[in-house]
């Protein structure tokens, strides 16, 4: 290579390197003035776009012959589903521009309020039919609702609890709880998997769902219940300082991180289900699977108290309008078509949930006083909300507020670092700060 | 590139010792019309070169340079993901942080760190395993392409598949693939451990996963550097009793030394890439993130998971500028004899 060529090549490199920063304002101003948005309530005919998660088989199951049979009930409106990963849903609803959005679209509960606060999400009230609001559950309506409006309505809602094998428990010699009135202390679960153990051949008797990673959702909805019931709160006025990190927590996370001893990784996600297990930390939605393997085996728990009462996580996947809709009437069509009983009695029994509306909650075999996922219906009818934590409350609903991506990114990342032997206090402190030091930049991610 | 040469000490020597007046006269007539009309064709060259590369130069442009200064503009500014609030212009409070700020500063520099011993336990790690094994593919056997692909194999599948397979392999119960057959090859001696999760296996566990993932192409690659390698070198090399060690020592490795540098440079390149396996691992449990976090994971998880987009930009932009210093400086190091 001659020493001309290189000096041009150099000259080219200086050049580009001043233009690429120019280059670069220009792109920014071409995406940039995408002003207010705004649904369009369209003519109520045509074809619609739907997103959703997917979950497990059953569910999209249930929501693929939905969409089925509502194409078949009428000829006006067509829905087309696209189901995109559960791990990189959010993330892809987050990525995506308002105006690629498509006109209906689920999303996980917490994230709800970012996207009303990212002009991702219109108001359904004037679309969906007073029938369908009336007689979604108190719970559904609060976690859709921002100042008054509604963004978004659920086919169910969602509980926690730990499963167990009576089989298992018995030959342990394990005494268990009924109900929430005589459930474990923390300690009094330490002492059954403790006793446990000694009947294990491989002494783990607990699964966390560790297959679904502990830096993630599951981190948050699994275990903030933990942060609770031991009187603390994951934000408390806007703030996690003072809240996220007391000693209480502290401690009751000392004891979260001492059952990793018992923890069976799950890596086949069968710990349970195949018997190697007594106990499973899960949601309402493993009950299909393991009702199948284990049968009447199969009982259901509160978590834990860690000082504060029993407490779990509240709400869940829900549905909701576009903000860049043109045929919002048509979209309001098909959320009613969803929440009618057929169709969340299809899904709840997919997925083991607790039914968001209230005729199907009603009719639920599951839910119903007697039924056996009763535990779940008795932990909602105690809602708590996402700030007034008492004692005698048992379902949290998780922060609602913009800022709630940050505050379950810092707080699952302690979790994971806690949960792989972290020193609680300082892991739970240096989260508390960056949920802190994250809304001081937004200005306390006011909704405006 | 003809660095096939079974005496390296003779051509030096060769152009030098002619005598130096010959050379003195030749000079002139070669680069001396430069200045003059004989001008023309060499610009003509430069041309041609500057147009063959064009589309090349565009797309490096088009997906590297935009992006890249767009990253620096945003550094500046404390952007969020789709957040109504109009950016607002930050200085150097980005970068601040991930220099000062304990509690961000912490994880970013052990991420950095992580980055470093990954790639200083990659390279030659993989290079040289590559080599082995290409060396032991060289041979004329029967069915030796089968052999040749079954090693090229993990090379076709993608990382993120790779590492749930590795999780199975790598977990912590005693039903983990690795913990059960040590259990069985030890008598029952070995107890379930905790690969993924223990500090001090952590990032070995992904070390070796990557190597066992991508050493198939740096095979093929020195595969073919080692084919260019006439036979009759070694030929000669037997007939001079060169050992089998003799003969690698002089006749395969400066037969393939401009290979092997590049082999080693796209290795390097490549592992302060390491991103899938991380994720992939820590979003299915157990792996320890602080052991293992790498930068373009603190990048990703940053833009995305948190929607902070000026840090994230911030964190590229430092870690880019990191990593072109490296590569310069291996360049200058490790720069091939026969370049011009």
């Amino acid at each position: 290579m001659s020493p001309t060529s290189r000096r041009y090549r150099r000259t080219a490199c200086t050049g580009l390197a001043l233009v690429l920063p120019l280059a670069a304002l220009a792109a920014c101003g071409g995406n940039g003035g995408s002003g207010g948005t705004s649904a369009d309530a369209g003519s109520g005919k045509g074809t619609i776009s739907v997103w959703a998660h997917q979950g497990q088989k059953s569910e999209d199951g249930a929501l693929q012959s939905a969409v089925k049979s509502f194409n078949s009930s009428q000829s006006k409106i067509k829905v087309e589903l696209k189901l995109i990963p559960g791990n990189d849903y959010t993330k892809t609803i987050t990525a995506t521009d308002a105006s690629q959005l498509p006109d209906v679209m689920e999303f996980d509960g917490p994230t709800m309020a970012n996207f009303v606060y990212n002009k991702k999400l219109a108001a359904i009230d004037s679309y969906v039919s007073a029938k369908t609001m009336s007689n979604a559950t108190a719970g559904s309506k609060a976690q859709g609702e921002i100042d008054g409006k509604h963004y978004g309505l659920g086919m169910y809602d969602s509980g926690l609890g730990v499963y167990g094998n009576r089989k298992l428990l018995d030959a342990a010699g394990v005494k268990y709880p009924t109900g929430l009135s005589d459930d474990w202390t923390a300690d009094q679960f330490t002492a059954a998997l403790k006793a446990l153990k000694a009947k294990d051949s491989d002494g783990k008797t607990l699964d966390l769902q560790e297959n679904n990673g502990y830096a993630t959702e599951w981190g948050t909805y699994g275990f903030a219940p933990i942060v609770w019931s031991a009187g603390g709160s994951l934000l408390k006025d806007g703030k996690a300082e003072g809240a996220l990190a007391t000693p209480a927590v502290v401690s009751a996370m000392k004891t979260f991180q001492s059952w990793k001893t018992y923890v069976d990784p799950n890596t086949d996600g069968n710990a349970f289900a195949k018997g190697r297990v007594a106990l499973s930390w899960v949601g309402h939605w493993m009950y299909p699977t393991y009702s199948k393997a284990l049968g009447s085996d199969l009982v259901v728990l509160p978590l834990p108290d860690f000082g504060n009462g029993p407490k779990t996580g509240q709400g869940s996947w829900a549905w909701g309008i576009g903000a860049d809709t043109k045929n919002a009437k048509a979209a309001g069509a098909f959320l009613d078509y969803l929440m009618n009983d057929t169709d969340v009695t299809a899904m709840t029994t997919a997925n083991g949930a607790p039914p968001a509306t209230k005729t199907a909650l009603a009719a639920s075999p599951l839910y119903k006083q007697g039924g056996p996922l009763r535990l779940f219906a008795d932990q909602l009818a105690k809602p708590c909300g996402d700030s007034d934590i008492t004692k005698s409350c048992v379902a949290v609903t998780r922060p609602v507020t913009a800022g709630y991506p940050t505050v379950t990114a810092k707080f699952s990342d302690a979790l994971n670092s806690i949960y792989g032997g972290a020193d609680p206090k300082s892991a739970l402190e240096k989260a508390a700060r960056a949920i802190d030091q994250d809304f001081s930049d937004n200005a306390g991610y006011k909704i405006p | 590139m003809e660095p096939v040469d079974p005496a390296p000490a003779a051509p030096p020597d060769r152009e030098q010792s002619p005598p130096m007046t010959a050379v003195k006269t030749a000079r002139p007539t070669r680069s001396g019309p430069r200045s003059g009309p004989g001008n023309r064709p060499r610009n003509r060259d430069r041309l041609h070169g500057l147009l063959m590369s064009a589309p090349a130069v565009a797309g490096l442009v088009a997906f590297v340079g935009i992006p890249f200064g767009y990253a620096v503009v945003l550094s500046f500014y404390n952007v969020r993901l789709g957040s109504p609030m109009a950016p607002s212009f930050f200085g150097l409070e980005q970068y601040r942080r991930l220099f000062t700020d304990p509690d961000l500063s912490g994880p970013f520099l052990r991420a950095l760190l992580n980055n470093l011993t990954f790639a200083v336990v990659v390279v030659p790690l993989q290079t040289g395993l590559a080599l082995a094994l290409a060396i032991l593919l060289n041979r004329k056997l029967k069915a030796i392409g089968l052999f040749r692909s079954l090693f090229f194999m993990p090379v076709v599948f993608p990382m993120t598949l790779v590492a749930v397979i590795w999780r199975l392999i790598l977990a912590r119960s005693d039903q983990g693939l690795l913990n059960s057959a040590l259990h069985a090859v030890s008598f029952g001696n070995w107890g379930a451990f905790d690969w993924l999760g223990d500090s001090a296996t952590a990032m070995a566990s992904v070390i070796v996963l990557s190597v066992w993932q991508g050493v198939g192409f740096q095979m093929v690659i020195l595969l073919a550097g080692l084919q260019q390698i006439p036979g009759e070198l070694y030929e000669a090399a037997e007939l001079d009793r060169a050992t089998p060690w003799q003969r690698f020592r002089h006749v395969t490795l400066p037969g393939i030394r401009g290979t092997l540098v590049f082999v080693a440079m796209l290795t390097s390149v490549l592992s302060f890439r390491v991103f899938d396996q991380v994720y992939v691992l820590i979003h299915g449990g157990g792996l320890d993130e602080d052991a293992t976090r790498t930068v373009m994971y603190q990048a990703v998880t940053t833009a995305f998971d948190q929607n902070n987009i000026g840090q994230a930009s911030a964190i590229t932009v430092v870690f880019f500028l990191i990593v072109v210093a490296l590569t310069l400086i291996q360049r200058r190091v490790v720069r091939p004899d026969n370049e011009d």
